[in-house]
């Protein structure tokens, strides 16, 4: 269970690319923590906002990780009814991974999923109907449903450190086993094996925590903005790309009600994806804000998917726009379920990559996809393990990865098994926290659906 | 009406315990049973202990429990498990002559003034304003008391199957409890059903042992009691077989006619003692299964089976018996069976394994829908404990996870109730490291002598026992050896796996042991240093454990008041009635963020 006497720490705004980025600290130690994580002497005051900087602890020269807006709310006067301190930083990933590292590093503890919301909830903050993602938490039947309502996990994640979980419960069964049932005249497993196989794990659990911390640009979940004039199939096209049997990593209702973003795994790249809209001049006030904003996330995009309708001719709207994206853009002709009322890629404007596409069957979409990806890798489909990009999964990877590395430090030394499936057992608690936890039965379970046991 | 504290019905390893636990606290106590000839009978496997299973007997003998001494008494082969491995995991097992064993457990119970035998067949609970005041005797007689403990075994509408031949029984050929079971019933129990089985049994003198590998015991024994000081004794061998494709083709060729695979047995076996049926058609690519011959006593002709526990035809068994290479001439002297019996859901207990309908009822062993001996004799110390408290109005004791498997199978069972007969395992104590052989006294024995179930002798014993290690403590971290070339303290050292007290000792740096249980002494030593660090490591884990455990919640906790609760998860905790907010943790079922928000209910409310 949640500990709620403790102090958390985790990223506060949507995963991906943002202007600033902020690190949200909660609990009795929030503001020692922002104390000793900036060298700040003087005590912050409440409520007002303090420049500082963050610095990395591990190095020599202690370099500035970032430079901080530091802002206390002091309890019971915040959003958690606890002291939290709040860190605007810029919205690199890394810089505010880095961040929170820090807190962990000062004693925080990673916050769960909805966490910050359930603190709220119990000290009387907000009542439940405001807490709407802590009652999916608690609604949820199985501790894998209530992660999977609020952490988002994408598919091809799962299955990779599925995969490592699955191996490492094996490998603990067969352990446990061989304590549990030493008469029955023959061996689970060998030592070598159990070596073998514990090597295999913790080098599978290394790339997997390399991965996540060399954490890519592109990995960290690149904007591509969906552009084109009013009816090109934008919006269709964003719900096509975010629904379709992809993981919807988050949704976040844009600052305005011009810009809609969506994060999406298109084939184990996750992509932020921004509806904006339309790039014609604006007749209203609140148009052209729209407009303007349309115009902001353009210039911060990696990828710009330009969307022309392919069943009305070519207008120079369409034209204009694509000359304006320039080397960044990857044009979709949509509707190619209507007859085309123009050449398409043949278009010398449009060019030969265009990729045509209907939202309404889904034709072109896998291909978009491949585009997509390809734009923005400078290389096909990936298949291989994904990286992780949540900072929470990263922690809890790194923990099971220390936990397998002192099992195989022990079961070197030679250590008996009780000793190695202690470490191993933490480990496997730290892996089922992503995955979803299993019933303490399952490990019997496993043994006896594997092995005839008992006399 | 004649009156007791305590009635216990059933006389089997809960039962006997229960009664000891309750008499050794003042209590008046009557045993119910059939007959004094099947009192701690093993009507199966001829031995106690075993991995996980021999923790138990330590923690029942630290506790002041018989089956430790009685074992030890009475045992003709004694070995320790996984001697190969870390202490944590260290398990006595022995081999049990059956009569010896029944009648040394009799006899102990006999002599106690405090207990008396009630030969008769219990018949209805008696409960007047919702407590428990007495029992009614099939025979229409009836005796008061103030707590009553059921540990009937598989006795409760029991139903014995060989081949098609089915006959209500609670045990081969004795007659089941049906009026208890619908006197149970009657309260509005959660009532399930499982099934259990056990192999035939040869007669030795149509055998030529001399043919199989041995299997031997221990020498010097590792008893099983802190109070034994030693033990010395004539072991005598198990002998092994292996099933053959005859065997296993023999058994395919009439699976038709087993119970269990053509419908007509419904309980739930368990499954890591599986029938031989199930062995062959679970695990078709199993060569062979080991079997071991065990005898049933020193001067007995009995032998029993191990690991042929079927419920074929008796022609089939005799064939099955037959076909096993040495075997071809063996006589059968009793059939196996299988045996479907009613269990109450343990769901329905609280921690003191007090039935929450009904105040002054206690339930433990098979009841509750657990296998083995030694789990049903840890339930009954615990109720036989927890009944007398009762009578006196005293407060429960409720062992903790950390701090017993005794509380891990109390724990399990009230919070996760039974799908299939529950045996222990050490994969199943989270805290496996704390809870081991050698300390179990230090873990329990000051909290059984403060609940008056250690006399003073065993008291100063213990005592002198507990300074001894502070010593060697002392010893270990202030003198120094050379390992591998490096100086370092003897604790050091022994944190390195291939080190033992042994060699520290080679070293010149003595212990202080007791001349004769110098096991206990060292194991203790051994463990301290060797799981140190990973123990000091998890103390913060430990702590935020224990924690949970302190916070209670009312026993009248309103679940479906508390907003935000699902519908399932209330009704879980309505129906487990967690008393503490880790209890409730672990009900299957009950998310994180739901303990969460019970937790800051209870803290607003208390």
């Amino acid at each position: 269970m949640f500990s709620t006497s403790d102090t958390i720490v985790a990223i506060a705004t949507p995963a991906g690319h943002g202007g600033i980025g902020i690190v949200r600290l909660s609990g009795p130690a929030a503001v020692e923590t922002a104390a000793r994580m900036t060298g700040r002497r003087r005590p912050f005051t409440p409520r007002e906002a303090t420049l500082a900087m963050v610095r990395d602890r591990t190095e020599v020269t202690r370099p500035i990780i970032d430079q901080v807006i530091v802002t206390w709310f002091q309890a019971p006067a915040s959003y958690t009814g606890e002291d939290v301190v709040e860190m605007g930083a810029h919205g690199s990933p890394i810089v505010l991974r880095q961040i929170v590292a820090r807190a962990m590093e000062e004693g925080a503890r990673l916050a769960e999923p909805g966490e910050f919301t359930l603190r709220a909830y119990l000290n009387g903050r907000i009542d439940l109907v405001q807490a709407e993602a802590v009652a999916d938490l608690i609604d949820a039947v199985t501790p894998l449903q209530a992660r999977a309502a609020a952490d988002q996990l994408d598919g091809t994640l799962t299955t990779a450190i599925g995969g490592i979980d699955a191996a490492l419960f094996d490998l603990a069964a067969r352990l446990e086993a061989s304590l549990d049932f030493p008469d029955e005249g023959f061996h689970f497993i060998a030592q070598e094996t159990a070596a073998a196989d514990l090597d295999t794990i913790g080098a599978r659990l290394d790339a997997l925590v390399r991965d996540g911390r060399r954490g890519r640009m592109i990995r960290e979940g690149a904007t591509v903005v969906i552009a084109g004039r009013p009816n090109a199939g934008k919006s269709s096209l964003f719900n096509a790309l975010a629904g379709a049997d992809r993981a919807i990593v988050s949704r976040v209702p844009g600052t305005t009600r011009d810009v809609l973003t969506e994060r999406v795994d298109l084939d184990g790249v996750p992509v932020t994806l921004v509806d904006t809209a339309g790039l014609r001049q604006a007749e209203g006030e609140v148009e052209a804000e729209g407009v303007s904003r349309a115009r902001k996330a353009i210039e911060v995009a990696r990828l710009v998917l330009v969307v022309v309708d392919g069943s009305v001719p070519l207008a120079a709207e369409d034209r204009e726009g694509i000359a304006w994206t320039g080397s960044k853009r990857l044009v979709a002709i949509s509707k190619s379920d209507l007859p085309a009322a123009w050449a398409g890629p043949d278009d010398a404007v449009v060019g030969a990559d265009a990729v045509r596409v209907s939202a309404q069957t889904g034709d072109g979409l896998a291909l978009l996809r491949a585009a997509i990806v390809s734009a923005l890798t400078g290389e096909g489909p990936r298949a291989d393990t994904p990286a992780m990009s949540n900072v929470r999964h990263v922690a809890l990877a790194d923990e099971a990865r220390a936990s397998v590395q002192r099992a195989q430090a022990a079961l070197v030394s030679g250590a008996t098994e009780e000793l190695v499936l202690a470490e191993l057992t933490a480990a496997r608690s730290a892996l089922e926290a992503i995955v979803g936890r299993r019933a303490p039965d399952d490990l019997l379970h496993h043994i006896f659906g594997r092995f005839c046991i008992g006399k | 009406m004649e009156s007791f504290d305590v009635i216990v019905i059933g006389a089997g390893h809960a039962g006997c315990e229960a009664a000891w636990a309750a008499a050794q606290q003042g209590c008046s106590v009557g045993i119910c049973t059939l007959g004094l000839e099947t009192v701690a009978l093993m009507p199966c496997n001829p031995a106690v202990g075993g991995t996980a299973k021999g923790h138990l007997v330590r923690e029942i003998d630290a506790l002041g429990g018989l089956m430790g001494r009685a074992i030890d008494a009475t045992g003709i082969q004694f070995k320790l498990l996984n001697r190969s491995r870390g202490p944590a995991v260290w398990s006595p097992r022995a081999q049990a002559d059956k009569r010896a064993y029944g009648a040394w457990v009799r006899s102990t119970l006999s002599s106690h003034p405090c207990i008396e035998w009630l030969i008769r067949r219990a018949g209805r609970v008696l409960v007047h304003q919702g407590r428990v005041r007495g029992l009614e005797f099939e025979d229409g007689s009836a005796v008061a008391c103030r707590s009553l403990i059921v540990t009937t075994g598989t006795f409760l509408n029991g139903l014995v199957h060989v081949g098609d031949e089915q006959r209500p029984a609670g045990r081969a050929d004795e007659p089941p409890s049906h009026h208890l079971a619908e006197s149970l019933r009657s309260f509005g129990l959660t009532i399930g059903r499982l099934k259990t089985g056990t192999p035939p049994r040869l007669d030795r003198r149509s055998i030529d042992l001399s043919t199989f590998s041995e299997s031997s015991g221990d020498t010097p024994i590792v008893p099983f009691s802190f109070a034994t000081r030693s033990l010395v004794r004539d072991q005598v061998a198990c002998h092994i077989v292996h099933t053959t494709p005859a065997v296993h083709d023999v058994v395919r060729r009439n699976i038709a006619r087993s119970p269990l695979y053509n419908g007509q047995i419904r309980g739930i076996g368990p499954r890591y003692c599986p029938s031989l049926e199930d062995k062959v058609m679970r695990f078709a690519d199993r060569e062979r299964h080991q079997i071991f011959l065990e005898p049933e006593g020193r001067d007995v002709d009995e032998i029993y089976v191990n690991g042929l526990s079927m419920s074929l035809p008796r022609d089939v068994q005799e064939d099955v018996v037959h076909a096993l290479p040495g075997l071809e001439n063996a006589r059968v002297l009793r059939h196996g069976y299988a045996v479907e019996y009613d269990f109450v859901q343990p769901t329905e207990l609280e921690g003191s394994l007090e039935v929450r309908r009904v105040p002054g009822l206690f339930l433990a062993g098979q009841i509750n829908g657990t296998s083995g001996y030694e789990e049903a004799a840890a339930q009954g110390l615990m109720a036989g404990l927890n009944a007398g408290r009762a009578v006196r109005g005293e407060p429960a004791v409720v062992l903790r996870r950390e701090e017993a498997y005794i509380g891990v199978l109390v724990d399990d069972l009230i919070t996760r109730g039974c799908l299939e007969p529950y045996r222990m395992f050490t994969s199943r104590a989270e805290h496996r490291l704390l809870l081991r052989i050698d300390n179990a006294d230090l873990r329990l024995t000051p909290v059984a002598r403060g609940v008056g179930l250690i006399d003073d002798e065993r008291w100063e014993w213990f005592s002198e026992r507990r300074e001894r290690l502070e010593r060697n403590r002392t010893t270990a971290t202030s003198r120094s050896v050379v390992v591998d070339g490096e100086r370092m303290s003897a604790a050091q050292a022994l944190a390195r796996p291939p080190v033992t007290i042994e060699s520290i000792e080679a070293h010149g740096v003595m212990f202080e042991v007791d001349s004769l249980r110098g096991d206990v002494d060292r194991g203790t030593l051994l463990a301290d240093f060797k799981y140190g660090g990973y123990l000091r490591r998890h103390e913060a884990q430990l702590a935020r454990t224990r924690a949970d455990e302190a916070r209670r919640i009312p026993q009248d906790f309103t679940y479906a008041a508390v907003p935000g609760l699902s519908r399932e998860v209330v009704e879980r905790l309505s129906s487990v009635r967690p008393a503490t907010i880790g209890q409730a943790a672990r009900v299957p079922g009950v998310t994180p963020a739901a303990v969460a928000i019970v937790a800051a209910r209870v803290a607003r409310h208390a």
